[in-house]
């Protein structure tokens, strides 16, 4: 059963990445992306770690694909205003070097041995309390670097979008 | 559960097609998507590591790219905002820029 | 816990925040005394830097030792030439000063975490934290649309090899189980028989390292973005992205990846090469001054990669006299060209012509600055190669050496080109060029510090060998 739904899952997810990858439009790509983002979500439910998955929903399926669709929006693209890139060799570049990529890929990662005995999974893991712990303990330096890292780029952001005029 | 390989192959191809679009794709936001992609990709095998190894370490580290990812599109999208109002435009050939 | 050994980032964060403040409460921008500001901030975290103890916090997160502690002194050395060579330009140019400099010390804040990181994530986060600083301050010159692009073209390619080194990241973690960096080293030096997956990690570093470092082939998003960045974006960028490139390279290699050392040297070796037969010969095309420099900034971290694939102790201490002398000659021509392009409003190497005449003392400052680029004795620059070439040397790598020193003979035809413009060429026009105080004093210390570590090179080398007794080879 468990199987049964990483599949389903697993070809949600490379069918809407792959409608990303060749969508001319923007608005369209940005919808599968969504797609994509919440069958993500789905597999990060099934590992055991709820609090992950709801944070793939609202991060990324809610505040970046939102971002990204209020862009475009505002940009007011026109429809299939932007094709591809006319160059074939740049294309072909691309698919030949993504092929390849996979085939190493798959053939690495498939015979990949942990370098610790897997374990059985833990009734708490997926627990938000266990992670947090983690996070403010042991992990507290990178987390107020990220707060640093959130500032700069609130920073930059207001800087390269506003429009004030001179003081 | 499904066996790990399971999850490591499918994000090994989710990656490679995050790779091909930035590549293949000339619009800047459909580029940032398919880093988007990259991202996730990364996250699935961090996580299916994390529920493996019995490590919540690869858990913080997902929250934090989640965190980083969200910076990085704030930024890039207002640039694209301010490339926006100097050309109607934001195909990466004609701004010219990625000049491989 | 001793929370202590954090104060200089502290300071330097706190000092930003304040210069934000100061700059939005104050009533009319004024360039001069937010860069003054800055400027003491930073003096303040790098005299504040001398009297940190060695320590860890949060479990080996945060590490304070001799080498960390060195590449910080770069990174606010770095800081403050450019500060100091900017405030001009940034009252000429620029908008928004105040959130200029505030970026400037929040980028530096990063490096210094950067430098600091003893496990994976923070590593990452840190430099997720300096290099967004560093999109935001490429593109800072919304008006020019040469910056924008050069900002979104940074972001792209840097968010993708971002991406690329995170895979390598995962792998990782999935071989060994731990995101501390000395867990890692010890589990891999415990078991054999993963090394395909590793050697694949492997190549997705070095790619991404490769281009954060603007090495060859990751070198393409380099010449653009530093002809289109502001001219203190540029020259800050030319070193400290650099340094903090290295700094997390060689932690993570030296540290984490010296079990399986045979596994990386050969493919350190291959970018090694191709950076500096690429960087030496587009070097000449290259009509641009800025462009130019770009070119040789990937050449010269092809030098550093030679004694890296060396992987011994000398190639450490070489690299950081290496840093600390390229700092001062890089950001002093770069500060020579914000001069020049204030006086005349050109980046043409051909418009440097009869520099000599319009203003001596210019031409002289920016001869010494291309002499140590090439490494010609009594420079630092010479001083500098002396000991990367020694450490390839040391472990037998004569190829990459013979490369080194054939690759660098040619770059003594573009950086003795300009020399050759400036002195023998005619002037275009008799108008005399005027240096403000800021910028002579910017000058100054990079010469008298390029010169200094060319003179009495033994405290620098006696710095770097200390940097370098936190690896055990």
């Amino acid at each position: 059963m468990a199987n049964v739904i990483f599949y389903i899952l697993a070809i949600i997810v490379l069918a809407c990445g792959f409608m990303v990858v060749t969508r001319k439009n923007a608005i369209n790509a940005a919808l599968y992306l969504v797609v994509a983002m919440a069958a993500i979500a789905g597999l990060f439910a099934q590992l055991g770690s709820l609090f992950i998955a709801a944070l793939q929903v609202i991060v990324y399926a809610g505040a970046i694909i939102v971002l990204f669709l209020f862009v475009i929006m505002m940009l007011n693209l026109k429809r299939d205003e932007f094709g591809f890139d006319s160059r074939l060799f740049q294309r072909l570049f691309g698919l030949i070097l993504g092929i390849i990529f996979i085939i190493q890929l798959i053939l690495i990662v498939s015979r990949f041995r942990p370098g610790l005995p897997a374990q059985a999974i833990d009734p708490a893991m997926g627990n938000a309390a266990a992670m947090s712990k983690k996070l403010f303990m042991q992990y507290l330096y990178p987390f107020e670097i990220v707060s640093v890292l959130l500032l700069a780029a609130l920073i930059g952001a207001v800087v390269m979008a506003s429009k004030r005029k001179d003081r | 559960m499904a066996p790990l390989a399971n999850y490591l192959v499918l994000a090994a191809i989710l990656f490679a097609l995050g790779v091909w679009g930035v590549l293949r794709n000339r619009n800047a936001l459909i580029i940032f998507m398919c880093i988007e992609l990259m991202l996730n990709a990364v996250n699935l095998t961090f996580m299916g590591f994390s529920a493996y190894l019995n490590d919540y370490s690869g858990q913080v580290f997902v929250f934090l790219i989640m965190a980083v990812a969200a910076a990085e599109v704030a930024v890039g999208l207002a640039i694209i905002v301010s490339i926006f109002r100097h050309k109607e435009n934001v195909n990466v050939d004609e701004i010219n820029v990625m000049k491989w | 816990m001793d929370y202590s050994l954090l104060i200089p980032e502290v300071v330097l964060f706190v000092w930003a925040l304040v210069l934000l403040l100061y700059n939005a409460s104050a009533k009319t921008e004024n360039p001069r005394a937010i860069g003054l500001f800055a400027l003491i901030g930073l003096v303040a975290a790098f005299v504040i830097l001398w009297f940190v103890p060695d320590g860890s916090l949060f479990g080996k997160t945060f590490i304070s030792d001799t080498y960390a502690r060195g590449f910080k002194m770069i990174f606010l050395l770095a800081a403050i030439v450019t500060v100091i060579g900017s405030v001009d330009f940034a009252s000429k140019h620029m908008k928004h000063t105040g959130e200029f400099y505030s970026l400037i010390m929040l980028c530096v804040t990063g490096m210094m975490f950067l430098a600091s990181a003893g496990e994976l994530i923070s590593l990452y986060v840190a430099l997720e934290l300096s290099t967004i600083s560093l999109y935001i301050l490429a593109a800072f010159l919304k008006k020019d649309l040469k910056s924008t692009e050069a900002g979104l073209k940074y972001l792209i390619l840097g968010a993708a090899s971002s991406g690329i080194l995170l895979y390598g990241l995962s792998l990782l973690y999935g071989l060994t189980g731990s995101t501390v960096l000395d867990e890692i080293g010890y589990r891999l030096f415990l078991n054999e028989g993963t090394t395909i997956a590793a050697v694949f990690a492997i190549v997705m570093f070095v790619a991404g390292f490769g281009f954060k470092l603007a090495a060859a082939p990751f070198h393409m998003w380099a010449p653009d973005v530093y002809e289109g960045a502001p001219t203190p974006v540029t020259a800050f960028l030319s070193v400290a992205s650099k340094a903090a490139g290295l700094v997390a390279f060689v932690r993570l290699f030296f540290n984490s990846l010296l079990a399986i050392k045979p596994e990386w040297v050969v493919i350190v070796e291959i970018v090694a090469i191709l950076a500096m037969v690429v960087g030496n010969v587009v070097a000449l095309l290259q009509k641009n001054i800025k462009r130019m420099l770009a070119y040789s900034s990937i050449a010269q971290v092809g030098y550093v990669l030679v004694a890296l694939s060396a992987g011994i102790d000398l190639s450490v201490t070489s690299m950081m006299i290496f840093l600390l002398a390229y700092l001062f000659a890089n950001i002093g021509a770069f500060i020579v060209v914000i001069a020049f392009s204030n006086a005349t409003g050109s980046d043409n190497i051909e418009d440097y012509s009869g520099l000599w005449k319009r203003k001596p003392s210019l031409a002289i400052v920016m001869t010494i600055y291309m002499l140590s680029l090439v490494g010609i004795p009594l420079t630092g620059g010479f001083i500098a190669k002396y000991f990367l070439f020694g450490a390839a040397v040391k472990e037998g790598l004569y190829t990459l050496v013979v490369i080194a020193i054939l690759t660098s003979v040619i770059s003594l035809f573009y950086y003795m080109n300009v020399v050759r413009i400036m002195m023998f060429r005619p002037a275009p026009s008799a108008d005399k060029i005027a240096l403000p105080w800021m910028i002579k004093l910017g000058l100054a210390i990079s010469v008298i510090m390029v010169l200094l570590i060319g003179i009495w090179p033994g405290p620098f080398y006696a710095w770097g060998q200390l940097a370098s007794t936190i690896f055990h080879f």
